[in-house]
């Protein structure tokens, strides 16, 4: 592997608009059951701030893919540049990814009967544009970054957020700058 | 929560059904059989294969390329699964020549279409151990379906055989009946009591079962009921009679039906928990 290629999202900048979710819509035009990217808010009570939390997932192309693992036809594949892609025309519809990915990103498509997620706009990517849900967030919340150790060790950088299944599982590629804490003002 | 996948209940029910035959065929044909219970069970274990194979389609959002299923066979346990059942099917076709030919080799061709049933049992419940299921990512997973295998196996032979077999044979039979029911208890125990050490979705998966009609049901069918019969039965030691067998086959059947129904239903992965 020569890269890999994730997201960095930041919390800080986030505004929880969904402008992401609705850039990938627009473009790949996916069906309504279909959320390749989801914005979420973060539980007060997992992260007791007091103010809204969103964070934006998509698929984390990771490190260890287990919707590769499993797929029994071959249809992810994961190219150099650490991008996991999905070949709708191989996909039989057997769901074993959907079950296996913690993040809900492959996502079963009842009208055709195949499984589709996020390719991270690839064809954009070798052009060296930005994926759509990056070059829409209006706040740049949303970064596509190599996932490093340079990375890891810049401070504030986290691997998750709670809420967030546990990064052992398949070791995402995406990175969170998490929200900082406010001036504590006391009353008393 | 999972859902309630019945042509993979169905599947793999049948298909360990089916294999379990054969294997106690195999098993069995160290000594003198009936040559009529043989060829009914051998036939018997064939339709069940066919149609398990038939009712693994209906889960693919695709059936039409399910020959695609064999191509990942370097990581994917679906891949196996598939491909281990495919040459079971082939070798079933031999072993059935054999068992019509009247000096044929079918304690050989059992053994082979055993063995590759065998090991697609075994590939088809390693698809399951997920690290994203705690229900599913454990050694227990195996053992249900070879438990699920020899029960089934050993019930429908008993039912076949009950009339034909040697009374010795049947009481082998009773003993493998008796070994995988007091097996299952004691592991699903254990499988219970480690489940709610394995987190929130383990505890969620313990709570939905608890809670389950269906699951009491199974606790009856699959365990309590077989459990008295036996017991009753062994401490008596009388000759077998073909109520009990029968009460036995479809207590178990349903139990297990159930019980498989439940491994899909009580399935509750890690995920996302932060708001939608």
């Amino acid at each position: 592997m020569n890269k890999q290629l994730g997201f960095l999202h930041n919390s800080e900048k986030c505004v929880g608009c969904r402008g992401c979710e609705m850039a990938c819509k627009n473009l790949y035009q996916t069906d309504i059951s279909q959320r390749w990217r989801q914005v979420f808010q973060i539980d007060e009570n997992a992260y007791p701030l007091p103010s809204r939390m969103f964070i934006s997932i998509g698929c984390n192309h990771c490190s260890e893919p287990q919707c590769m693992k499993v797929c029994p036809v071959g249809a992810y594949t994961k190219r150099d540049d650490g991008i996991v892609i999905h070949d709708d025309n191989r996909c039989i519809g057997c769901r074993l990814c959907v079950m296996a990915c913690p993040y809900g990103r492959p996502q079963f498509n009842s009208v055709i009967n195949i499984v589709q997620k996020c390719n991270l706009c690839y064809q954009r990517v070798d052009k060296g544009e930005k994926p759509a849900c990056v070059a829409s967030c209006v706040a740049g919340a949303l970064e596509l970054v190599q996932i490093n150790s340079s990375l890891d060790a810049k401070t504030g950088v986290l691997k998750t957020l709670p809420g967030l299944p546990s990064p052992s599982i398949t070791n995402p590629s995406i990175r969170f700058v998490g929200p900082k804490q406010g001036k504590q003002v006391r009353r008393d | 929560m999972g859902t309630m996948e019945w042509p993979l209940v169905l599947f793999t029910v049948l298909g360990e059904t089916a294999i379990g035959i054969i294997f106690v065929l195999w098993w069995l044909d160290r000594a003198e059989v009936d040559p009529i219970f043989y060829k009914k069970a051998a036939l018997l274990s064939g339709l069940l294969l066919a149609l398990a194979l038939i009712a693994s389609l209906f889960h693919l959002g695709r059936p039409e390329y399910a020959y695609r299923a064999v191509s990942h066979l370097s990581t994917s346990w679906l891949s196996r699964e598939i491909l281990c059942f495919l040459f079971a099917a082939v070798a079933w076709l031999y072993f059935y020549s054999q068992v019509r030919q009247p000096k044929g080799k079918r304690r050989l061709a059992a053994g082979i279409t055993s063995t590759f049933g065998l090991l697609g049992i075994f590939s088809s419940s390693m698809i399951y151990v997920l690290p994203r299921v705690p229900a599913w990512d454990s050694v227990q997973t195996p053992l249900f379906f070879l438990l699920t295998t020899g029960l089934l196996g050993g019930l429908t032979c008993l039912v076949l055989g009950r009339k034909t077999l040697k009374l010795s044979q049947l009481q082998e039979l009773l003993l493998i009946v008796f070994t995988c029911v007091l097996v299952s208890i004691l592991s699903f125990a254990i499988y219970l009591s480690m489940l709610n050490t394995a987190g929130m979705e383990g505890m969620s998966t313990v709570q939905f079962l608890l809670a389950s009609p269906l699951f009491w049901l199974r606790v009856v069918a699959n365990w309590l009921l077989p459990l008295i019969l036996l017991v009753t039965y062994f401490s008596k030691q009388k000759t077998i009679n073909a109520n009990l067998v029968i009460m036995l086959f479809i207590a178990c059947s349903i139990g297990e039906l159930l019980g498989r129904a439940l491994f899909y239903l009580s399935a509750v992965g890690i995920s996302i928990t932060a708001l939608k």
